[in-house]
């Protein structure tokens, strides 16, 4: 293994880099991933199989406000997990009030508490953090907790929470850092604005919120804060969920309009100040108008940033080994290998450039990777048709192209869009809306009338969803799908 | 200070015992009853018992280790057991640290390295 490594290696590259760091010529590791989350934890597991000395370092930089958290990444404890747990809990306050309609009879008032919801959202993401660390210890994965950093040639420095430094050398390395949220560079923005890296631990009910965005991180949030029963408030910059469906996007945030949460439009945050102290306090915040010299102000109980996340790719060390990073927006771009420009350094995840920011997709890239490198097989991760889903009030599920992007690429002239809106029939008894749900699919003509683009927006769409994305990844055709009997009576028969 | 044994048996003794040691850790192992001859039902409990006896000396100062016998083979397969119920137990032998998360369960409870890091991480 070390010939492979003299092979793959351009020593003339590593003396231009770092001179005076002698290339090891035996590792302390096979493979060492910077990054215990989806990605990095799945690689280390699929990496053990194959008999691998593998090590993962995990480090969370504590939040302005002090929130931390255990292994398993983003997803486990401030993404994902606990986000569509608190959807749930959002959900399940909708359905009791629809039960009195299907003859439940409760006097008593309904009403939340978020000290217990958090309290048993936070139990479970720790048997989860508990569970990896069993996971990684039985199958003889190294875990530290602490923050890598590149130092040389295949040396990384790992420095735990005491401060303590070890430095460790492997053959090949996964950087698979993920992101963090991003702060507005304002006036009070670090001092008295949470993030969504705090809002799922948050010792205190937030009460009424401002939250920042139009990210689906910011309209999943706002979306489950309101169904609790808080007083929402969304400020928006330009458009809502940049990247999707537009025409998806407007039915999204008109669907939360009507049910009750306030949306800013087309403003910007400048300044925010205490009013009060207290858990929660109260915070003063000026905005000023994208499109005029208008300002205003508003008193919040809690003010949550939601306008995008950073690749935390600046501060480990990457110029020590040569690893070319957008400058711009610090992404990692890698070949379809998942490889950067230095040949035993890869890059998984979020913080990869042009690739979906998604849990399953860090995963089966990280697998496949490293079967790739221990297991010799060839097959790459296909990032083509990956379904996702947003867990708005409505949710919101898709595959395949948008229908501006599909227009775009094939000429609106050879698209044809079909669609229907459709009322649940679990709706029907307690009157809920009966013209907000809504499915489409977007065909190829000149391909057979394939299906290229799948975006349905009602209940349960991201289970609905999946079987679709299969059916697609077939190469599925409108008239295989007007072939296909529905069943009866749920929302994917439309 | 070093750590400290107690064993009790049945829930209403476990409960006492552990609200009694509130502050200090907590770690406990579940284990079925004991026949005349101190031999278990639980063939897993006759296997983990030693291999944990065998770590304990890894306990943190002032931690409390509770051996709890949680009754007969019946009792124990009554899914409405309070073990069951309350503190959520899905077999024997369970090792756990009381008060978090962190468990070991039936063949996890035979891996000397998982009870040692249960013992002595965060």
């Amino acid at each position: 293994s070390v010939q492979a490594h003299k092979e793959e290696d351009n020593p003339q590259k590593t003396m231009e880099v770092n001179g005076l760091t002698p290339v090891p010529d035996s590792y302390d590791y096979d493979l060492i991933v910077i990054g215990g989350g989806s990605g990095g934890l799945a690689a280390a597991k699929e990496a053990a199989k194959y008999g691998k000395k593998v090590m993962v370092l995990d480090f969370v930089t504590p939040t302005p406000q002090g929130s931390s958290w255990g292994l398993g990444g983003t997803c486990v404890n401030v993404g994902c997990i606990p986000k569509k747990l608190m959807h749930q809990a959002a959900l399940l306050g909708q359905a009791l009030q629809d039960s009195r309609k299907f003859g439940w009879e409760f006097t008593e008032e309904v009403k939340h508490n978020w000290m217990t919801m958090t309290e048993s959202v936070q139990n479970y993401i720790g048997s989860l953090n508990w569970g990896y660390r069993v996971a990684l210890r039985d199958t003889k994965v190294t875990y530290e907790n602490a923050y890598g950093e590149f130092v040389g040639p295949h040396t990384i420095k790992a420095t735990n929470k005491k401060g303590i430094e070890k430095l460790y050398t492997a053959e090949r390395f996964i950087i698979a850092t993920g992101e963090r949220p991003r702060y507005l560079s304002i006036p009070g923005d670090k001092e008295y604005c949470i993030s969504s890296d705090d809002l799922f631990s948050l010792p205190y009910c937030p009460g009424k919120t401002l939250v920042v965005g139009a990210s689906y991180v910011a309209l999943e949030c706002a979306g489950f804060l309101a169904g609790l029963g808080l007083d929402v408030t969304v400020m928006v910059r330009s458009i809502l969920l940049r990247g999707f469906d537009q025409d998806m996007a407007n039915k999204i945030g008109e669907y939360m309009k009507e049910h009750g949460i306030n949306f800013i439009r087309q403003f910007v945050p400048i300044k925010i100040e205490q009013v009060e102290e207290g858990t929660p306090g109260i915070l003063k915040i000026t905005a000023k108008s994208t499109t005029g010299d208008q300002v205003m102000e508003g008193e919040y109980n809690t003010v949550l940033l939601a306008i995008g996340r950073d690749p935390c790719t600046r501060k480990i060390g990457l110029d020590k080994v040569g690893v070319r990073i957008n400058e711009k927006t610090g992404k990692i771009p890698v070949n379809d290998e998942e490889q950067t420009n230095v040949p035993y350094i890869y890059a998984i995840g979020d913080i990869l450039q042009d690739k979906l920011e998604l849990t399953p997709v860090a995963i089966q890239a990280g697998r496949l990777l490293v079967r790739r490198l221990y297991a010799g097989a060839t097959t790459k991760c296909d990032y083509v048709n990956v379904p996702t889903t947003v867990f708005t009030p409505l949710e919101y599920g898709a595959c395949g192209y948008s229908e501006e992007t599909a227009v775009e690429k094939f000429g609106e002239e050879n698209i044809e869009v079909y669609h229907s809106h459709f009322w649940p029939l679990e709706w029907t008894v307690p009157s809920r809306d009966n013209n907000k749900c809504y499915a489409k699919i977007i065909c190829n003509i000149q391909d057979n009338e394939r299906v290229i683009g799948f975006h349905v927006l009602g209940p349960h769409a991201g289970e609905v969803t999946q079987g679709f994305a299969a059916a697609i990844k077939c190469g599925l055709t409108k008239e295989q799908l007007d072939n296909t009997i529905g069943i009866h009576p749920v929302c994917a028969e439309v | 200070m070093g750590w400290v044994e107690l064993q009790v048996r049945g829930y209403p003794e476990f409960m006492r015992t552990a609200q009694s040691y509130h502050g200090r850790p907590i770690f406990v192992l579940f284990c079925g009853d004991k026949d005349a001859e101190g031999k278990s039902w639980c063939p897993d409990c006759v296997t983990a018992e030693p291999i944990v006896r065998k770590e304990l000396h890894n306990l943190p100062d002032e931690s409390v280790f509770i051996y709890c016998l949680v009754g007969d083979r019946p009792y124990w397969k009554d899914p409405n057991n309070e073990f069951k119920k309350n503190l959520k137990l899905t077999g024997v032998p369970t090792l756990l640290k009381y008060g978090t998360p962190q468990k070991l369960v039936e063949e996890e409870c035979f891996k000397a390295e998982l009870v040692r890091m249960l013992f002595t991480e965060d």
